[in-house]
């Protein structure tokens, strides 16, 4: 079951982002699934700010800041109009070992939930949770499910242990690009990703009662798949290692152990893969993390025009783009999003800097900046532990910023004290492109 | 079984990097693997391995590298 996800690294390696689909995928048992598999759904930027009604991929930051930050209640649906709920499996019939699940990486120990939608909920105040949480299917009504401890779902689920309650989750998968991105707005604790969704998507979302849960868990009417169950009380036992989003290995650890009580799908299920470490993955969570870093930044900093969380540097690098700053503004703006726990590195250029240009941003660093006076560290913040370069034991990590812009002006109207950028004409390079086009450059050197 | 002698990775001064994962081997086929250290702090989950499918507990192991 590796082959769709070395589909999807050859496709990388090709800089090509198309969707996949697999009709016929063969189970890890030899058997061929009758439930087609699609992966790649979120692996460009271009493609996911076009399901999310976005012209630019580009501008997708303050515009999802925005319309995640409006939120729109949830519709509740009757079982009768929910897809997800037209085939029903109760019990022992309930299957995990039916699902084209995959095993993706050399390390991983077997086939894994990788696009899995875990909702939980507060037991104090009934708010639910939602977050895309791997689950290592072990039998047919068995899975370890492994909740991030920093997770909103994690503290839900210890929640019910210290009341001696098993822990009801639901697991959903498959939907439109843009739930599954509203899915992934960077919440308070508790709060609702539903609205989120509904914002996002400018209609409330269709949510309809889980069959083992009732109104206490709600799940979209119209997912692809829906496992529920309880994540057992105090039961653990060991998942992984698992191919993560740093683009390495994570280690083993212990986990809950899920029991399932339920599964329900569409009659035409499509089962969702996210391909893990990849920009299938990257893409949609780094995206929705561009629209929470610029709603922290712009609140201390207004001059921020735009926010880049470049697949490359996985979840640990944000570009943050200004135009006229204010004295400080650039260095608060900095350090208010090396507050944000996932970012690692932050780096600060002016509004003629394209953030989506590697070679423009190295040609900043290159050239704005003295590095004793432009950039700071910050010891003992919080961050992800799966940075292998972390040391042994730490719970917290060291983090950078760099303030890559120029000087202003020294009064209104006046130039920087900095040289003018290189540039020709832009009729030369009208008419340059005039004799290129139609000429065949196949061939050319590009390095 | 007798217990596996524990090797530790000594930590080095700040500025020496030492690494940050504990690996394990499969009494079993002998693969190594990486764990992580809330696994190895609870003795009573038994560890998977992921080339071999066997579950064995850690003091079966052949051999642990703990760093840190």
């Amino acid at each position: 079951m590796h082959e769709i996800t070395a589909l999807q690294y050859a496709l990388e390696k090709r800089g090509r982002r198309p969707i996949v689909v697999v009709e016929k995928p063969v189970l890890a048992t030899g058997r061929t699934s009758d439930m087609p598999v699609v992966c790649n759904l979120t692996a460009s930027r271009a493609l996911v700010a076009r399901a999310l009604g976005i012209n630019d991929h580009r501008s997708a930051a303050p515009i999802y800041a925005k319309k995640t930050g409006t939120p729109i209640a949830p519709k509740v649906v009757s079982a009768n109009d929910a897809p997800v709920q037209e085939i029903v499996h109760e019990g022992a019939a309930a299957d995990l070992t039916l699902l084209p699940a995959l095993k993706q990486h050399t390390f991983d120990p077997g086939p894994y939930l990788t696009a899995a939608h875990a909702t939980t909920y507060d037991p104090d105040t009934g708010v639910d949770n939602t977050a895309i949480q791997r689950c290592w299917i072990k039998g047919p009504g068995r899975m370890s499910y492994y909740p991030y401890p920093a997770s909103h779902n994690n503290r839900n689920m210890r929640k019910f242990w210290a009341r001696g309650q098993d822990c009801p989750v639901v697991f959903w998968i498959g939907h439109h690009p843009a739930v599954l991105m509203g899915t992934q707005a960077k919440l308070g604790y508790p709060e609702s990703h539903w609205s989120a969704c509904g914002g996002l998507i400018g209609a409330p979302l269709r949510v309809v009662p889980s069959r083992t849960f009732g109104d206490k868990i709600m799940v979209p009417a119209d997912a692809e798949i829906v496992i529920e169950g309880y994540a057992l009380k105090d039961q653990s036992e060991a998942d992984g290692p698992f191919g993560e989003y740093t683009g390495y290995s994570g280690p083993q650890v212990a986990a809950p152990v899920v029991q399932v009580t339920c599964m329900t799908r569409r009659k035409n299920a499509l089962y969702h893969d996210y391909g893990s470490g990849l920009t299938d993955m990257l893409v949609p969570d780094n995206m929705a993390m561009e629209g929470k870093v610029y709603s922290l930044v712009k609140a201390v900093a207004p001059s921020l025009v735009n926010v880049h969380v470049p697949a490359q540097g996985r979840r640990f690098h944000a570009y943050l783009q200004f135009a006229k700053p204010g004295p400080g503004e650039v260095r608060d703006g900095l350090a208010a999003a090396l507050a944000y726990r996932r970012l690692k590195m932050v780096i600060a250029v002016d509004d003629d800097i394209d953030l989506f240009d590697d070679s423009e941003m190295m040609f900043a660093l290159a050239t704005r900046v003295q590095w004793s006076r432009d950039s700071f560290t910050i010891d003992g913040l919080s961050g992800s532990l799966l940075d292998p370069s972390t040391a042994a034991g730490a719970k917290t990590l060291s983090k950078m910023a760099i303030d890559a812009t120029f000087p202003l002006p020294p009064s209104p109207g006046a130039p920087s004290p900095v040289p003018p950028r290189s540039k020709v004409p832009d009729a030369a390079l009208t008419a340059a492109a005039k004799v290129l086009a139609g000429v065949e450059t196949a061939d050319w050197p590009t390095l | 079984m007798s217990k596996p002698v524990i090797e530790h990775i000594p930590a080095g001064a700040p500025w020496e990097k030492t690494g940050n994962t504990s690996w394990t081997q499969c009494p079993s086929c002998k693969g190594w693997f990486h764990v992580g250290p809330g696994i190895l702090n609870r003795p009573e989950v038994k560890l998977h391995c992921p080339h071999c499918g066997c579950d064995f507990a850690q003091s079966e192991a052949a051999r642990i590298i703990k760093a840190g």
